[in-house]
């Protein structure tokens, strides 16, 4: 096949008609992308709605409490109580009143040896 | 609505006058056309309808207008083109679309011209997408070598280049076939 073939069997293919169910395929499907775009935008408001609820929803969930919710215990059997005295402090012990230690003075020590007739002993006397 | 056309504007898809020309018009008188090319481009139909139906829902979402039938058939032409472009790049080319039909079915078929339609067609899917796209533009929709180089972006000197190079990769993949 030669150059002017090929120009002349691409002219020929210019006027070929295009199949009927491809035609009505394509008008089909913008007919529909095209409604669908249509309702899209008369209902705008859908997706805004959607996220305002998404939003106040999230406010809600992660509100901070303001007081501390109260945790209930389980009650428990109730035990009769002895009352003991109530404990006193043990009283301060009184003060001795402290001794006087005497001055010392120098006094001459006198001291008389009296030897007995036993030589290990010996009385002292001192004073 | 002006949203939309800022934004059209700043991909560089909008027509500079938008005056005429209700969605449903463009679509009724355009969508062969968007089909056609995206088909020849993609080599399958099921692509081919995603495509088309892109086209016309960006067309919708941008409420162009046109002021005429030649500046609507640019606009379509180059949404069609890059869609098919970043599909193409996008996905691994399919078995399906680089397989060349076989020799009995060739013997098969009733008409040669249709068989060697069909040749061409699968010859078509092994060059490279941009090639692929300025022969479809410039060889099958008929368009001018300027009208395809400001669909794809490019010069029209490496139009011309590619649809050069592509003719001659096209011979060398008919004629290996035919050997």
């Amino acid at each position: 096949m030669n150059e002017q073939e090929i120009r002349d069997l691409f002219r020929e293919m210019r006027d070929e008609p295009v199949p009927a169910d491809s035609l009505a395929r394509a008008r089909m499907g913008v007919a529909e992308r095209i409604g669908a775009e249509r309702i899209g935008r008369k209902r705008w408001w859908v997706p805004l709605l959607a996220i305002a609820g998404c939003l106040i929803g999230a406010f809600l969930l992660l509100k901070p409490a303001k007081a501390p919710v109260p945790v209930q215990h389980p009650a428990l059997p109730e035990v009769a109580q002895v009352r003991l005295p109530p404990e006193t402090p043990p009283a301060p012990a009184p003060r001795r009143p402290k001794r006087a230690r005497p001055k010392q003075v120098a006094v001459p020590v006198s001291m008389i040896r009296i030897e007995t007739p036993d030589p290990e002993v010996v009385i002292l006397l001192v004073n | 609505m002006w949203r939309g056309m800022l934004e059209a504007a700043l991909m560089g898809e909008i027509p500079r006058e938008t005056t005429s020309g209700s969605f449903d018009d463009v679509v009724r008188q355009r969508e062969a056309q968007v089909l056609r090319t995206a088909f020849r481009i993609l080599g399958n139909w099921a692509d081919a309808e995603d495509v088309a139906q892109e086209v016309f829902l960006r067309l919708h979402r941008h409420g162009i207008r046109f002021a005429n039938d030649g500046a609507a058939g640019a606009w379509l032409y180059r949404v069609t083109v890059n869609l098919c472009l970043d599909r193409a790049r996008s996905q691994r080319p399919s078995q399906e679309m680089f397989e060349l039909p076989s020799r009995e079915r060739s013997a098969e078929a009733s008409v040669l011209l249709e068989e060697k339609k069909r040749l061409l067609m699968a010859a078509l899917a092994m060059l490279p997408v941009k090639e692929r796209a300025a022969v479809v533009l410039r060889e099958i929709e008929g368009l001018s070598t300027a009208e395809v180089a400001g669909v794809l972006g490019s010069s029209e000197v490496t139009v011309r280049s590619q649809i050069s190079k592509a003719l001659v990769r096209l011979r060398g993949i008919l004629n290996r076939e035919e050997v």
